[in-house]
C-alpha cells in the first residue's frame, strides 16, 4: 500500500505551509490532515509526511508519539473520550466510565465489535463546568449521568 | 574576561564559558549526565545544579554563563541534597543490572552514587519495564531500562553525524530512546561513540560486551592507524586477566580528546579495525621457504639470511634491489629504513601502494587514504617518482629485468591495484623478503618473512594528513617473536656490518629531526605536545 | 459583591461572535484608534498602566512583556496566542473564544501593532475543535472586511493571523513548549534564557499571551487604562477583572467575571450559589489544579495575585475547584498527580521521575498497601521536584501534593494505615452529578 494525500489534502497542506517560515512547523497540521485522510497514522504515513515536509522521519515520529490525539490504530465511528481529570473526577467521572464500560461491553482503549464506539479516557478538556463530561468525536457532552448517557448513546446509534 | 569565584577560588574564563567548564578549569568536577562539551546544551538531567549567590534557586551550571563577579558554590548542603535527589530519581527506574552490566566501573550512576548518593533506598514500588538488549546497530546494543534519557546519543546523531536515526519517543516516564521504527539499524559510521558518550549502561558496545570488566583494563595513549586523520585514541589493554575477552589483549579502543584532530570522536572503521593485533594470523616467528616448504627460523638465523640475500643482491648492483616501505610505518621506522637501505646504495625506496578501490571519505573524520603516515613518508622524501604508485614502478622495473630483489614492509600487494601483476611478477624474482605483522598472500610467497610488531606493541610517531606529528605509546609487548620495525632494522644493520641503528624510537626521532629539514631541528619526541601543534606550525613556515 | 463584566457582558448578546454584532457594540474601534493616533510605545505604556496581567497562569504584567521585544531586531516578530487551555479546572478561554472571538482578534491586532508583528498565531489545543472553527470564521469575517491581511483598516500595516491546532499535550500551555510545538517539535519546554521576547518562535522575538488577556486589550484602549486599573480596588499591582472558571461541588458551575478584590468566598457562595445539597465546604483550589489548596476557613482571601500568594497559594489561571465535605483528599490528590505524571513531557529528571514515582506510591496506598513513612516520603519527593525543573510543570505537580498532604495530613495517614478512606464509613462515593 502506498499512502498519498488526496488532491484536496495536498491543497490544504500547501496552504498550511504558507503559514510558517519553515516546513517543519507544518508537522502537527500535516499529521492532523493525515489522520483525517487515513483514519490513523502508520509508519508509512510518517514516512510520507516526512518526505512531504523534507524532514527526518524520526522527527515526525517524535511528534506523533508525544501528542495524545494522534493514534496508530483505527477508532470506531464514535470516539468517546471520557474526561478523568480532577474537576470531573470529583463529580463522578469514574461512574461515567464504569457505566459506559458496562453499557458498551468494552474496556478503555477498545472498540465495539460493530465498529461503532471506541472508548478512551482523556485529561482535562477545558469544560469543567459540564463535569463530569466527555467528548464524542468533536462534541462535548455534560454534565453526565446514566440517563443522559443513555440519551446521548441513543442519539448516536 | 569574566573572573568569577567558585568554591572560594578565583578563575577567569573566556566570555561565553559556562560555569561547569569554568569549574573544570579549577579542577572542580561538577557532576553531570546530559552535558557534553561537544554537544548542544540540553540542561535536562538537573545533576549539575549549583548555588550562585544572588539567585534564590539552584542553577544548572551547564546552562549558566560565567559572569564577572559571580560567586558559585558547588558543594554546599543545598547542592548536595539536590544532587542526591536527582540521583534518587534516576535510580527509581534504573534496573539493578550492575552485576551484568558492562558499564559497571565507569558508570556515572555508580560513580556519583558513591560520591554523592549513599542513601538508603526507599523505593517500594515496581520499576518500569522497557525494552532490553536490543541491537540497534552493527556495533551497539540498547537497553531502555538503563537509559536515563540524557539525550546525548540523540544529539550525537542529530548534531555530529546528522543521520537522525535516534529519537526520544513518547513522553513522561514512558519516554524511550529508540531508533526510528522505519529503520532497522544505525546508519552512521560513528556508532561506537554512542557507547562512549552514554554515561550509563544504556548503550553498550557489542565488541566489548561481556569481554572484561573495565577495572582490569590499563590505558595507553595511541594514534589510530586506520587512516591519515590520525585520531587520538586510548588503547584499553588487559594483561592482568589473560583469560578475559577470549584472550584478546586489547578488548577495545576509544577516542582520546584532541580538539585539533578528532575532537571527542573516532570512526567505527578505526575503532574496530585493530583486531589484526591479536588475530590468529599474526606472524609469530621468522620463516623462510625451502623449495616451497616453510621452515621456521631463529632471529639470528633470520638476520644472517636477510643479510646474505641483501649482500648477494647488492653485489650484483644496488640498482637491482627495490624496497617497498609502508605508510603504515612510523616516522622513525621509515627514517631508519631509508638510512639503512641508502647506505647499501639502494635508491629504489618507495612506499606508495594504491588500493584496489578508492577509500571511503567523509567530511567528518574519515579520510580516503587508509594509511596513518603517508605525509611522514612524503616529508622523508621517499618514493620512486610522482604520478604512479611505487608498487607499479617497482613492478615495471622488475618486469624490465632491472630489479630482481625486493624487500616489502607490511603491504599485501594482493590487496593493491596491482594485485594481478604482483602475483605474476613476484615469484619470478630472485629474492623476496617480507617484513610484516600478519600472514597474507604476499607474505606467503616470500623467501624470507620477518615478524613485525603492530602499533600497539611499540611507540613512535605518525604524521597525519595535515602534517601534524603525533606520538603514540606502547600498550603491550610484541606478540610471539615479533619485533618492532626499529628492532628489525637494527638487527639487519648489525648483520650487514653497517652503522648501528637505534632501537629506541625517541633517539631515532631526535636524529630524524636533526637530519630531515622538514622536521623541526633538534626536536625530540618527548617534547611533542599531544596535538603535535608546534611542529605543524614550524612545518608550515618552511 | 456583584460581578463586573467587561468581557462577559457580551456573552449574553445573541450572535456576539459575529463581526457585525461585535461592531454594533463598539468592536474594532480601539484598533482604529491605535492605528490612527497611537505609536507602539504609547500602546505599550497604556497597557502597562492598566495593570493587566497574564491570565494564563503566570500573572506577568502584559505591557512589560511587550516592552521586552527588542525594537532594533532585524528579525520578524511574532505574536502567539496561547489558547492551549488545559489546566484542570479552567475553561474561561473556551467561553471567550466561542462568545467574543473578535475581542481576541482585535486584542491581537493591537498587540501585534505594539510589538511590530506582522504574523500572529493562535495556538489552540487540538481538542477545541468547535472553538477553532469559530476562530476560523471570525478570521474570515475580519479578512473580508479588510481588518486582516495586507494594509489593515486602510493603513499600510499588514497582519496575518493563523490558527495552529495542538494535538493533545497539557505541557504546550507552557509558553516555550508551545513555541516548540508551533515549530513542529515535541512540546519540550526550552531552557531560559533566552526568553521568547528575544528568541521565541522561529528564532525570532515573540510575545506569547493568553486568550483572555488579549481580549481585554481593546477595552483598555477604548475606555482607558485608568478605568481598567481602577476596576480592582485596593490591589496595588492588579487591575481590571478576570474570568473565574468555577467547577466542582457548587450549585452553579460556570464562568464568572469579577474584579480581583473579590474574595474566594464571594465567588463560591455568591456567584456559584454555594455548595450543592447545602453541604459543608471542605476545600477550594483557587487557580487551577496546580495551585496549593485552601481549606474551608481560608477562603476569605481576595483573588488578586499578591493576596493569594500571601495566603500561600496562587491566582493561576483562575480555575476555582470546589470540594465539599464528602471529598476524599487522598483520592483527589491521587487523581491530580496522575494528571501531572501523564502530562510530564519527560525531558527533565525530577519531574519525569518524581511524578512517575509519586503515582506508583499513591496507587500502592490506594490498593491498601501503604507503608510507614509513605506520607513523609511523598512530601519529600514533592519537595525534591520543586524548583529543580526546566519549566513550571514540576512545581505544578509538587505544589498540590505539598499543600494537600500538609493540610489534610491525617486523611493521608489514615489511608496509609488503614488502606481505605475515613470517609468510607460515611458516604464516600460521590453519586453521579446529582
Amino acid at each position: 500500500m502506498s499512502v498519498e494525500f488526496s488532491e484536496k489534502a495536498l491543497e490544504q497542506l500547501r496552504e498550511l505551509l504558507g503559514h510558517y517560515p519553515d516546513r517543519q512547523a507544518a508537522v502537527i497540521p500535516a499529521l492532523h490532515l493525515a489522520q483525517e485522510e487515513f483514519g490513523y497514522i502508520t509508519q508509512e504515513v510518517e514516512d510520507y509526511v516526512a518526505k512531504l515536509l523534507e524532514i527526518p522521519a524520526t522527527d515526525v515520529h517524535q511528534v506523533f508519539t508525544f501528542y495524545t490525539m494522534f493514534r496508530d490504530r483505527p477508532v470506531g465511528k464514535y470516539h468517546i473520550k471520557v474526561c478523568e481529570s480532577v474537576a470531573c473526577h470529583i463529580m463522578g467521572s469514574t461512574n461515567v466510565l464504569d457505566y459506559l464500560r458496562k453499557k458498551l461491553g468494552i474496556d478503555v482503549g477498545q472498540t465495539t465489535p460493530d465498529g461503532r464506539f471506541t472508548l478512551t479516557t482523556v485529561e482535562c478538556l477545558g469544560a469543567c463546568e459540564m463535569a463530569p463530561m466527555m467528548q464524542v468525536n468533536d462534541d462535548f457532552y455534560g454534565p453526565l449521568d446514566e440517563k443522559k448517557l443513555d440519551e446521548i448513546l441513543e442519539s448516536l446509534e | 574576561m569574566p573572573t568569577l569565584k567558585i568554591d572560594g577560588k578565583e578563575v577567569w574564563v573566556e566570555p561565553g564559558t559556562n560555569v561547569l567548564e569554568a569549574a573544570k578549569k579549577l579542577g572542580i568536577e561538577i557532576p553531570h549526565y546530559c552535558y557534553h562539551p561537544a554537544l548542544k546544551v540540553a540542561g535536562s538531567c538537573r545533576m549539575c545544579l549549583v548555588e550562585i549567590e544572588g539567585m534564590p534557586k539552584l542553577q544548572i551550571s551547564c546552562h549558566t554563563k560565567a559572569a564577572d563577579g559571580m560567586v558559585v558554590w558547588t558543594n554546599t548542603e543545598k547542592v548536595r541534597k539536590a544532587r542526591q535527589a536527582v540521583l534518587e530519581f534516576l535510580l527509581v527506574d534504573h534496573p539493578l543490572d550492575c552485576p551484568v552490566c558492562d558499564q559497571a566501573g565507569e558508570c556515572y550512576l555508580q560513580i556519583y552514587y558513591m560520591e554523592h548518593g549513599l542513601y538508603k533506598s526507599r523505593l517500594r514500588e515496581n520499576k518500569i519495564k522497557k525494552e532490553k538488549a536490543k541491537p540497534i546497530g552493527k556495533h551497539i546494543i540498547l537497553d531502555q531500562e538503563r537509559c536515563i534519557l540524557c539525550s546525548r546519543c540523540v544529539r550525537f546523531t542529530r548534531e555530529v553525524t546528522k543521520t537522525f536515526e535516534l529519537g526520544i519517543f513518547n513522553r513522561g516516564n514512558r519516554s524511550v530512546v529508540d531508533l526510528y521504527p522505519g529503520i532497522s539499524e544505525l546508519q552512521n559510521r560513528y556508532q561506537g561513540n554512542l557507547a562512549d558518550i552514554c554515561p550509563v549502561g544504556a548503550l553498550t558496545d557489542r565488541n566489548f560486551r561481556f569481554q572484561t570488566r573495565v577495572w582490569y583494563l590499563q590505558q595507553a595513549k595511541s594514534i589510530c592507524p586506520g587512516c591519515s586523520r590520525g585520531c587520538n585514541i586510548e588503547v584499553d589493554y588487559n594483561i592482568s586477566r589473560e583469560y578475559k575477552a577470549g584472550g584478546r589483549r586489547i578488548p577495545r579502543i576509544r577516542p582520546r580528546h584532541n580538539p585539533k584532530v578528532n575532537g571527542y570522536w573516532m570512526c567505527d572503521d578505526g575503532r574496530y579495525g585493530y583486531k589484526y593485533v591479536d588475530a590468529l594470523d599474526r606472524i609469530l616467528l621468522p620463516r623462510r621457504l625451502d623449495e616451497g616448504e616453510p621452515v621456521e627460523l631463529s632471529w639470528p638465523a633470520a638476520y644472517t639470511m636477510a643479510a646474505d640475500l641483501l649482500s648477494e643482491a647488492t653485489k650484483e648492483g644496488a640498482d637491482k634491489v627495490g624496497v617497498l616501505l609502508s605508510a603504515k610505518m612510523t616516522n622513525e621506522e621509515l627514517f631508519a629504513a631509508r638510512k639503512l637501505f641508502s647506505s647499501l646504495g639502494v635508491s629504489r625506496i618507495g612506499f606508495r601502494v594504491e588500493p584496489k578501490e578508492p577509500g571511503y571519505e567523509d567530511d567528518l573524520l574519515i579520510k580516503a587514504d587508509k594509511n596513518p603516515n603517508t605525509k611522514g613518508a612524503e616529508l622523508l622524501e621517499l618514493g620512486l617518482g610522482a604520478g604512479k604508485s611505487d608498487v607499479s614502478a617497482l613492478l615495471d622495473a622488475a618486469e624490465a629485468g632491472e630489479v630482481d630483489t625486493v624487500v616489502i614492509f607490511n603491504e599485501d600487494l594482493s590487496k593493491s591495484s596491482e594485485a594481478e601483476r604482483a602475483e605474476a611478477v613476484l615469484p619470478k624474482l630472485g629474492r623476496v623478503i617480507y617484513v610484516g605483522t600478519n600472514w597474507n598472500a604476499t607474505a606467503a610467497k616470500a623467501d624470507l618473512v620477518l615478524p613485525m610488531a603492530t602499533f600497539v606493541e611499540q611507540e613512535g610517531t605518525f604524521t597525519n594528513f595535515e602534517g601534524r606529528v603525533q606520538r603514540f605509546w606502547k600498550a603491550v609487548e610484541p606478540l610471539g617473536e615479533s619485533r618492532t620495525g626499529l628492532s628489525i632494522l637494527a638487527g639487519l644493520a648489525t648483520a650487514l656490518g653497517l652503522e648501528p641503528v637505534s632501537e629506541n624510537a625517541e633517539e631515532v626521532f631526535a636524529e630524524l629531526a636533526e637530519q630531515v629539514p622538514a622536521f623541526f631541528r633538534g626536536s625530540a619526541t618527548r617534547n611533542l605536545v599531544s596535538t603535535g601543534n608546534w611542529l605543524r606550525a614550524r612545518l608550515g613556515r618552511r | 459583591m456583584p460581578q463586573v463584566k467587561v468581557l462577559t457582558e457580551f456573552f449574553d448578546v445573541p450572535d456576539s461572535h459575529k463581526i457585525d454584532v461585535w461592531e454594533k457594540h463598539g468592536g474594532y474601534q480601539a484598533i482604529r484608534k491605535v492605528l490612527k493616533s497611537m505609536t507602539p510605545d504609547e500602546v505599550i505604556e497604556e497597557v502597562k498602566r492598566s495593570k493587566l496581567r497574564g491570565l494564563g497562569g503566570a500573572g506577568f504584567p502584559t505591557g512589560v512583556k511587550w516592552g521586552f521585544v527588542p525594537k532594533d531586531s532585524e528579525k520578524p516578530k511574532y505574536l502567539v496566542v496561547n489558547a492551549d487551555e488545559g489546566e484542570p479546572g479552567t475553561f474561561k478561554d473556551r467561553h471567550v473564544i466561542m462568545n467574543i472571538p473578535h475581542s481576541l482578534l482585535e486584542g491581537m491586532m493591537i498587540a501585534s501593532y505594539a510589538i511590530g508583528a506582522h504574523v500572529a498565531y493562535i495556538y489552540i489545543r487540538g481538542e477545541y475543535v468547535h472553538p477553532a472553527r469559530r476562530l476560523e470564521e471570525a478570521i474570515a469575517e475580519a479578512k473580508a472586511k479588510g481588518y486582516l491581511g495586507k494594509g489593515i483598516f486602510g493603513t499600510d500595516y499588514d497582519l496575518e493571523v493563523y490558527i495552529h491546532r495542538g494535538a493533545g499535550a497539557y505541557i504546550c500551555g507552557e509558553e516555550t513548549a508551545l513555541l516548540n510545538s508551533l515549530e513542529g517539535k515535541k512540546g519540550w519546554p526550552r531552557l531560559k534564557p533566552p526568553f521568547p521576547a528575544t528568541v521565541g518562535a522561529f528564532q525570532s522575538p515573540t510575545v506569547v499571551n493568553n486568550v483572555e488577556t488579549l481580549s481585554y486589550v481593546p477595552h483598555i484602549i477604548a475606555r482607558g487604562a485608568d478605568w481598567f486599573a481602577s476596576l480592582s480596588e485596593g490591589t496595588e499591582r492588579c487591575g481590571g477583572t478576570r474570568i473565574f472558571s468555577v467547577s466542582g461541588h457548587v450549585k452553579r458551575p460556570g464562568v464568572y467575571e469579577a474584579p480581583l478584590h473579590t474574595t474566594l468566598r464571594e465567588i463560591v457562595y455568591d456567584f456559584a450559589g454555594g455548595i450543592r445539597g447545602d453541604k459543608k465546604l471542605k476545600a477550594v483550589i483557587p487557580g487551577g489544579s496546580s495551585c496549593p489548596v485552601l481549606k474551608a476557613d481560608e477562603i476569605d482571601v481576595r483573588m488578586c495575585f499578591d493576596d493569594l500568594a500571601k495566603a500561600g497559594t496562587m491566582a493561576g489561571s483562575g480555575g476555582v475547584i470546589v470540594m465539599d465535605e464528602d471529598t476524599c483528599m487522598f483520592d483527589t490528590l491521587r487523581n491530580i498527580i496522575h494528571f501531572y505524571a501523564h502530562e510530564s513531557c519527560g525531558q527533565c529528571t525530577p519531574c519525569r521521575q518524581g511524578t512517575g514515582w509519586l503515582v506508583r506510591i499513591f496507587d500502592r496506598i490506594a490498593e491498601g498497601r501503604g507503608m510507614p513513612g509513605d506520607v513523609d516520603n511523598i512530601l519529600e519527593i514533592a519537595q525534591n521536584i520543586m524548583g529543580r525543573t526546566i519549566c513550571p510543570l514540576g512545581d505544578a505537580a509538587a505544589m498540590p501534593v505539598i499543600s494537600f498532604v500538609t493540610k489534610f495530613r491525617e486523611e493521608f495517614e489514615y489511608h496509609v494505615r488503614e488502606g481505605r478512606c475515613d470517609l468510607e464509613d460515611r458516604k464516600q462515593r460521590v453519586a453521579m452529578a446529582s
